[in-house]
Formats: structure tokens, C-alpha cells, sequence
């Protein structure tokens, strides 16, 4: 299949290595943009407790002192640090529980919706962006690239209210419901959050097309009597691919983003509901520990894209 | 030229709405935020759309939520815009470290997910519309910088500026009067796209229930109050919801109208 490059294997260490550097680096200062957004922003964290009658004046000083919040803000950057490093990111306000264990309980719904959601993504991206560039101008290549940009710049909030109408209305004419019924639990919400994603992946996968149909090895190619269609599907489109993976990435990490309003659409538990609610109650542990975990987890398949998109493509030799 | 009927529609639309935001209080019938009739009930010749779950008017509500909707992401893109503006021009006028610190502080805001970055400022600020604006507005900024950094940058190597430079203009004047003049012109194009990353951005917060007051006429808020009915009345969730993805759609299609026709020589 795809030959391997004949690049020194030291320097693809090197190059790897690099990356992984600008990866946990990155990660620190997303992890301190976090820390710093929130409590510079929150005059008191405890004071929605407060508000609520959660919690006398007397018990919110113990909890002050018992969290670290009377030291400097320097003193608590270093110890939420230092916790984090031992994987350690407190506990909840209300529940007291540990805010890993409230996370961890919720992950797999999560996991489960955004997974399915990136699959359904990358095959609706790829099979727009192809039928896109196919025959420029013509009727098909216009409808996909209609619902590619329709994909970008409908809310998902609406798209999937849209869905559960349709699914409730449908419910009433086609027997069989308990089937769309179950349809409503993990590939309802993955579709409506899998077409919001695939517009973008179909452009970058289009644009690359387009791009690569206009270099000299596609006449080459030609020349050599390759039929349309694998030089479009193997030629065109492997170049066409690196920064597709990029985006993949970075699509896989704001499909967690775009898994709070789903969730909150389709009444699903996970991460993202339980972010909402988080914050309408003021329960700042949890929000912390998951956009922290969120932006750990974006600077890692972005620097697993970009070592990906290293290995897959012999012209990328500098590391950026 | 080929003129682009999408491009009329969404031309048309998006003045339609301005109007709208503005002359809400002559339009709308009924006070907005006041019930005015039996929740849930049907249209009829006084309220036209049938009232909410509250028995306010729908086509009030919706007559004034083109106001604030578009007010609240007309604010929070301003906020992107200034400041991711003149961080990009910092940053493209002093090259070398001071480019390359600023430039790793966009990147790694990058890393967090827009939204929760946002969700963040909403837990610190508590819930609220000046909360929503904040938000959405540093939201955008990390990306915006960027790209009119690159944009400063390819103004700022153009002979012209060098010919000022020469002439002994110093800093001020010349991003002043030459740098922000070229630049600003070519950004007009991603500025209004950024609105309507700004309008997705505030209905997405005020969908989730951040705007704070629930009885705030707003798309966002009335999509997801009515998201509850969505079987006996769909047209209280579809209505705010069409209105908002209207809108969305017809102001990146001019964005991306605009960015078309402001370089007439490129390939696209």
C-alpha cells in the first residue's frame, strides 16, 4: 500500500519528539488559561453557595481555608498544579464527591456519542468533499457543497430539534416505533452532531482535491491511461489528506464541545450536561476539572494528528 | 460578475432583521415579556402566532428577539474584533519576541474548545446577558488575532509602508493612517463572517440556559423553551429556531460575498 518514506529514522524521532514537546507545553498554558479565566472571573467561588443558603458564613470560611482559597493566587495555581499532576482535581461543592469519579461516571456516554458522532463525520466530510470536486459545476457537486456549508452554519441546537420532530412525528405514522424510539438514545444525537462536523472536513477534503487535480502528476497520471476514478480517489486524494487528519483533530475535540448541546437537546447524560449544570449551580471544581481535562485531551490528538499528518505526508519536514 | 440569487436572499433577510431589531416596539403588538392570553394557545386574530407556555405573544417574543439576538452578538463580535484586531496588529508591528509570545498565547487559547472557554467566564461571571457578551466576545479573539495578524503582516510588508517608513512616519501614524486603513479594509470580509460565528456563539449560550433572565425574549432562550412542547405546538421551538438559522446563514453568505468581491483577481 502506501510506500514507506525514506526519511533517517532519527530524524522522524527528532521531529516527533519536538512535537510532543509543543503538546505538553501547550497543554500548561491551556491548563493556566483555565485556572486563571475562572478564578479571576469569579470574584468568589463560593458565593453561589452563599446565595443559595447552601451555606452559613462560618461554614463557607471553613470550606475557604479547607480549599486553599485565603492563600495567594499564586499558592493555588501551584497546588492545583501539583493535584493535577497526582490526578487529582478536588472535590465537588455539593456532593463533596471527587470530581474524578463524578467525571469518570459520566465519560462513556460522552465517549460513546462523540465517537460514533467523529465516524459518521469523517464519512459524510470525506463523501461530500469527493462528490464536491468530482465534476465541478455540475448539479451533484453544487448539493453537496450546499450541505456542507448548511452543515457548518446550522446550530446544532436547532438541527437537532429539527430531528426529534421529524422522529416524533414519524412516530406517529410508521409502526415500529420502539425502533426509531431506541434511534433517539446514541444515533440520533451522533448523526446531528456528526453533520455538523462533516461540513468542515468536506471543504478541507474539496479544497485539497481541487488543489491536487491542477498538479503535474494528475496529467502524468493520465498519461499513463489511470482511469478517472483512482486517480481521483488514490492520486488526488491521498496528498489531500494530512491536513484533513488535522482537522479530524481538532473536529474530535470540538465534537466535545458541541456534545454539551446535544446532550442538552436530546435530554442525554455526559460530560456536557453535567457541565451545564455545574455551572447553573456554581459548582467551579467540576467545570475546572473538565475543561482542563478537555483542553489536555485537544493538545493530545492535536499532537497525535500532527505526528499522524508527519508520518503520512514526505514533504512535511519542519516541525511548526 | 455573476450575481448570486442566495446572495440577494440573504441581502434581503439580513436588512429585514436589522429593521426589525430596530422598530421592534412599533412592530410588536403585545409587551413581550407580559402574558397576554392562555398558555399554549392556538393563533388567532389577536395574538397571530399563539402565546408561549407562559401566555406571552410568540410574535412579539420573536419581533423582539431579532433584537437582542442580533444585539448580543453584534456586542460580542465588537469585543472580538477590537481586541483580537489590535492584538494582531501588536503583534504583526513588533516582530521577533514579542510576535512570537503573543503568538503562542493565541495558539494555546486555541487548545481549549471555544464553548468551554466561554462556559468558563459563565461560571466565573454567573449567568447573564453582559455575561453572554464577555464570553462570546473573548471566544473569538484567539482566532480572529490571528488571522488579522496575518493580515497586518502581508499590509505591513507592501511598498507603500516602507516609502512612509522612509519618509519618517513613526509607529502611530503609520499603523494609524496606512496599516489600519489597507488592513481594516481587507478584514471587513472575515469581521462579518465572525458575526455569524458570534450569533451561533450567543444563541448557543443563551440556548443552555445562560442568559440568566428566562423570560427575555431572545431566540436561543425561546428555542429551548420551546423545545418542551415540541409535539402539541412545534412551531414555538421551529419559529426561533428558522428565525436564527436564517440569519446565520444569510450573514456568512455575505461575509463570504464580500471576501469574493474584495479581491476580484484571485482564482476562487
Amino acid at each position: 500500500m502506501v510506500p514507506l518514506l525514506n526519511r533517517p529514522a532519527s530524524r522522524t524521532l527528532i521531529a516527533i519528539g519536538q512535537r510532543l514537546i509543543f503538546g505538553l507545553l501547550t497543554a500548561l498554558t491551556a491548563v493556566t488559561i483555565t485556572f486563571f479565566a475562572l478564578r479571576l472571573a469569579a470574584g468568589d467561588p463560593l458565593s453561589s453557595l452563599l446565595a443559595q443558603g447552601l451555606a452559613t458564613p462560618l461554614q463557607a470560611e471553613v470550606l475557604r481555608v479547607s480549599l486553599g482559597l485565603d492563600q495567594p493566587l499564586t499558592t493555588q495555581y501551584l497546588d492545583f498544579l501539583s493535584s493535577l499532576l497526582k490526578g487529582n482535581l478536588g472535590n465537588s461543592l455539593y456532593t463533596n464527591r471527587s470530581v474524578i469519579t463524578v467525571i469518570m461516571e459520566q465519560f462513556q456516554h460522552t465517549a460513546s456519542l462523540a465517537l460514533l458522532s467523529l465516524c459518521i463525520a469523517v464519512i459524510l466530510g470525506l463523501g461530500l468533499g469527493i462528490i464536491a470536486a468530482w465534476r465541478k459545476g455540475s448539479n451533484r457537486s453544487w448539493l453537496a457543497e450546499t450541505i456542507s456549508g448548511l452543515a457548518t452554519s446550522l446550530p446544532v441546537s436547532f438541527t437537532g430539534i429539527l430531528t426529534i420532530m421529524i422522529l416524533s412525528l414519524s412516530i406517529r405514522t410508521i409502526s415500529g416505533s420502539r425502533v426509531l424510539l431506541s434511534s433517539k438514545e446514541l444515533l440520533l444525537p451522533a448523526l446531528v452532531l456528526g453533520f455538523a462536523s462533516s461540513g468542515a472536513i468536506a471543504r478541507v477534503i474539496q479544497s485539497g482535491l481541487e488543489e491536487s487535480m491542477l498538479a503535474p502528476y494528475m496529467l502524468a497520471a493520465k498519461a499513463r491511461g489511470i482511469n478517472k476514478e483512482s486517480r481521483l480517489l488514490w492520486h488526488a486524494l491521498r496528498p489531500s489528506l494530512p491536513p484533513a487528519i488535522s482537522l479530524i483533530a481538532l473536529e474530535a475535540s470540538f465534537l466535545f464541545a458541541g456534545t454539551v448541546v446535544t446532550e442538552t437537546v436530546f435530554s442525554r447524560p455526559g460530560l456536557g450536561r453535567l457541565l451545564v449544570t455545574s455551572i447553573l449551580q456554581g459548582d467551579y471544581p467540576i467545570a475546572q476539572g473538565i475543561v482542563v481535562l478537555a483542553a489536555l485531551f485537544y493538545t493530545f490528538s492535536q499532537s497525535l494528528a500532527d505526528i499522524l499528518a508527519f508520518i503520512s505526508d514526505p514533504r512535511l519536514e519542519k516541525a511548526n | 460578475m455573476k450575481s448570486q440569487p442566495t446572495t440577494t436572499l440573504s441581502l434581503i433577510w439580513a436588512i429585514l432583521v436589522i429593521l426589525v431589531a430596530f422598530a421592534a416596539p412599533i412592530l410588536a403588538p403585545f409587551n413581550p415579556r407580559q402574558p397576554v392570553s392562555d398558555p399554549l394557545s392556538i393563533p388567532s386574530t389577536t395574538t397571530v402566532l399563539g402565546t408561549d407556555s407562559l401566555g406571552r405573544d410568540l410574535l412579539s417574543r420573536l419581533l423582539y428577539g431579532a433584537r437582542y439576538s442580533l444585539g448580543l452578538s453584534i456586542l460580542a463580535a465588537s469585543i472580538t474584533i477590537l481586541a483580537g484586531g489590535l492584538i494582531g496588529l501588536l503583534a504583526a508591528t513588533f516582530p521577533g519576541f514579542p510576535d512570537r509570545i503573543i503568538l503562542w498565547i493565541l495558539n494555546s487559547s486555541l487548545a481549549i474548545p471555544g464553548l468551554l472557554l466561554a462556559m468558563v467566564l459563565v461560571a466565573g461571571l454567573g449567568p447573564g446577558t453582559s455575561t453572554v457578551i464577555i464570553a462570546v466576545g473573548i471566544w473569538g479573539i484567539p482566532g480572529f488575532a490571528r488571522i488579522s495578524r496575518t493580515m497586518f503582516k502581508q499590509t505591513l510588508s507592501m511598498g507603500y509602508v516602507d516609502a512612509v517608513r522612509a519618509l519618517g512616519g513613526n509607529w502611530v501614524w503609520n499603523s494609524w493612517f496606512h496599516i489600519l486603513p489597507n488592513a481594516g479594509f481587507r478584514l471587513i470580509p472575515l469581521a462579518t463572517v465572525h458575526v455569524a460565528w458570534a450569533f451561533i456563539g450567543a444563541t448557543t449560550l443563551t440556548f443552555l440556559g445562560f442568559a440568566g433572565d428566562p423570560s427575555l425574549p431572545e431566540w436561543g432562550s425561546m428555542l429551548n423553551a420551546g423545545r418542551l412542547h415540541l409535539v402539541q405546538m412545534p412551531h414555538l421551538a421551529i419559529l426561533p429556531g428558522a428565525a436564527m438559522s436564517f440569519t446565520i446563514l444569510s450573514i456568512h453568505n455575505l461575509g463570504t460575498w464580500l471576501a469574493r468581491i474584495s479581491k476580484p483577481y484571485s482564482v476562487h
